[in-house]
């Protein structure tokens, strides 16, 4: 039996269609990265998946149980944390775990010993008895976390659980993600918009853009997929076009490969087999048409070269021009900020 | 609820032997408990509101009886005018603790969403707040009438009895205000929405023998005060204080219960619907 599973869901809201038909399987103990820009329906698709909202169609399930017909029993099996982790900062952390707990039926020695270990777990025994309110954002996370392990759930929902963390946050939750698989064997759904933290954690990635399931593979899979090395050149936007033309022209001469040429908000990039070797060409090339260009480097593909493939965007291109489906204003680095330079 | 074998309702984690998490049924009730412990916790941390919240009723209050006290009770015969205003200031009180307010800042916050992803009776989320609003108004209701007491008001027969009969009566009216709120919480969403519905209290407290007693009104604004039912909630309040009228009181109490089932079933619907729109 597979730990959850999607089959066409739709979501409309009003005129817009947030989720396109989505299928998918995730099987016991695995994580599951679910990646896309902001407004690609990730967050619908979790709070379809976690009995928040129901399919417009299609149909969803959680070890087997319906999150329709059978929510009650789906709330018991998974621990959720939303992306806006939404706490009442009147109550002390401990005080907030506790109701939690007792919500979940847990009750006596069992509650008390879960909000001990699933406050160490995050590392928060020190601030427990605080109010919430005096909370930074990443203890407020942290704090999420915890309530949503608190029952031991069989699979457990993060949506964005790092998005606008600094990097020690990140780090301390990465770790405590990949300890919830190897210690409880969690199933783990985790939505992110960094291209490095799919790569990082996620057995399988699927990547989402307007409401559809674009691609879906292991990390490395997906990466092969791209099958060539990827070069980006940096140019300013009045020398686009003299860049194209130099490109394509260094192409039908055949000193450069019949690669991709995709444009990007910063320039080109370029997929061609033997990167290192044909950097060299096009520099040169470049440099003869008189191009002025900027910061030029070549990489094995990454995720985001992968959503570029299958996209024709960039993350944060997409991001920028998303509809905004869980846009908050949070400081967002820029997605594609984790690739490696070479 | 919770006479049921620790394990019996266990949710199976699909074939047996197969590792369970550890949430089981608490039961309506034990939920209810935990979200009403939750909401009188919140209460308790704000003092500062429950202060605002008197001020207004106890402004009236001493207002009313400095311009009408000697008239009234020189002219028109009210023995008391400061005994004939306490209920007031009370069911003002009552009235005005816009009961949806802690609820939409749950939601506007997300906090609903969390407490909703957990498996207890979302009933419980709704139920657990209003009773933390009663907490509130009970809270209103002793300190108004201990400030009544302090200054000269006096009941025309036992006082614990008049007390609790009043009391009991503004609950259940308290109980019908918070639910218009509660309703409009859950339906908008909207923080402002929410606290705009004391304008209700208006006309409805107001067209009522508020200032005067019923016998000494005339034309259009007669008529309002009678067919309003907050008017009968009043009498009965005031009756509590004057000597026991049991008609004026069973009058009072079925008006007060009409009142909050109809918002109390507005709430409900209000509920479902956010329930069902996620």
């Amino acid at each position: 039996m597979s730990a959850i599973q999607a089959t066409d869901l739709v979501r409309r809201f009003g005129e817009v269609e947030a989720v396109r038909g989505v299928s998918l399987e995730v099987a016991e103990s695995e994580i599951y990265g679910f990646l896309g820009p902001n407004g690609a329906g990730k967050s619908t698709i979790v709070r379809i998946l976690t009995t928040l909202l129901q399919p417009t169609s299609g149909s969803g399930s959680v070890l087997g149980h319906d999150v329709v017909k059978e929510p009650t029993t789906v709330r018991r099996l998974i621990g959720v944390a939303l992306q806006e982790a939404g706490l009442d900062p009147k109550q002390t952390g401990r005080e907030l775990l506790t109701l939690q707990g007792k919500l979940y039926g847990l009750k006596g020695k069992i509650l008390t010993d879960q909000v001990a270990e699933v406050t160490e777990l995050v590392g928060l025994a020190d601030a427990i008895d605080r109010r919430i309110q005096t909370f930074s954002g990443g203890m407020k996370r942290r704090l999420d976390l915890a309530s949503a392990l608190l029952h031991r759930p069989r699979v457990l929902f993060l949506d964005e659980p790092t998005t606008g963390l600094d990097p020690l946050s990140r780090a301390l939750i990465w770790d405590r993600i990949r300890e919830l698989r190897e210690r409880f064997g969690a199933t783990i759904f985790l939505t992110t918009q960094y291209l490095e933290e799919a790569d990082e954690l996620a057995d399988r990635v699927a990547i989402i853009d307007h409401g559809r399931i674009v691609r879906q593979g292991t990390p490395a899979a997906l990466k092969a997929e791209v099958g060539a090395d990827v070069i980006d050149v940096a140019v300013e936007e009045r020398e686009v076009g003299a860049a194209r033309e130099a490109i394509t022209d260094l192409q039908t001469r055949g000193e450069l490969p019949e690669g991709e040429l995709r444009g990007t908000r910063a320039g080109y990039t370029l997929f061609v087999p033997d990167g290192p070797q044909n950097l060299a060409v096009l520099i040169r090339g470049l440099d003869k048409a008189g191009v002025r260009f900027g910061a030029v480097s070549v990489s094995r593909p990454t995720l985001d070269d992968v959503f570029l493939a299958a996209t024709g965007g960039r993350m944060a291109a997409a991001d920028a021009d998303g509809e905004s489906e869980d846009g908050q204003g949070q400081d967002r680095e820029p997605a594609g900020s984790g690739r490696r330079a070479s | 609820m919770s006479a049921v074998a620790p394990d019996a309702g266990r949710v199976p984690g699909g074939r047996s032997g197969e590792p369970q998490t550890l949430a089981a049924p608490a039961g309506l009730i034990s939920d209810i408990l935990a979200i009403t412990g939750r909401a009188i916790r919140g209460i308790l941390r704000e003092p500062e509101l429950f202060i605002f919240a008197l001020i207004i009723p106890v402004f009236f209050f001493v207002v009313q009886i400095g311009a009408l006290g000697d008239v009234a009770e020189q002219q028109l015969g009210i023995s008391n005018y400061a005994t004939f205003q306490l209920p007031i200031s009370i069911l003002f009180a009552a009235a005005s603790t816009s009961g949806g307010n802690a609820l939409v800042l749950d939601i506007a916050g997300g906090y609903w969403d969390k407490l909703s992803l957990t498996p207890a009776h979302r009933s419980s989320l709704v139920i657990g707040n209003l009773f933390g609003e009663m907490f509130a108004v009970l809270g209103y209701s002793v300190v108004l009438l201990l400030f009544g007491f302090a200054i000269g008001v006096r009941f025309a027969a036992n006082p614990v009895i008049g007390s609790l009969g009043l009391l009991a009566l503004t609950l259940l009216f308290g109980i019908g205000f918070a639910s218009v709120s509660i309703a409009v919480a859950l339906a908008t969403g909207s923080v402002r929405a929410t606290q705009s519905t004391f304008i209700i209290f208006f006309p409805l407290l107001f067209l009522t023998p508020s200032a005067l007693p019923r016998d000494l009104m005339t034309g259009w604004f007669e008529k309002a005060v009678s067919i309003n039912p907050m008017t009968y909630v009043v009498e009965a309040a005031r009756s509590f204080l004057f000597g026991y009228d049991g008609a004026v009181i069973a009058k009072g109490f079925l008006a007060a219960a009409l009142f909050s089932a109809l918002t109390f079933a507005l709430t409900a619907l209000a509920f479902r619907r956010r329930v069902r729109m996620g």
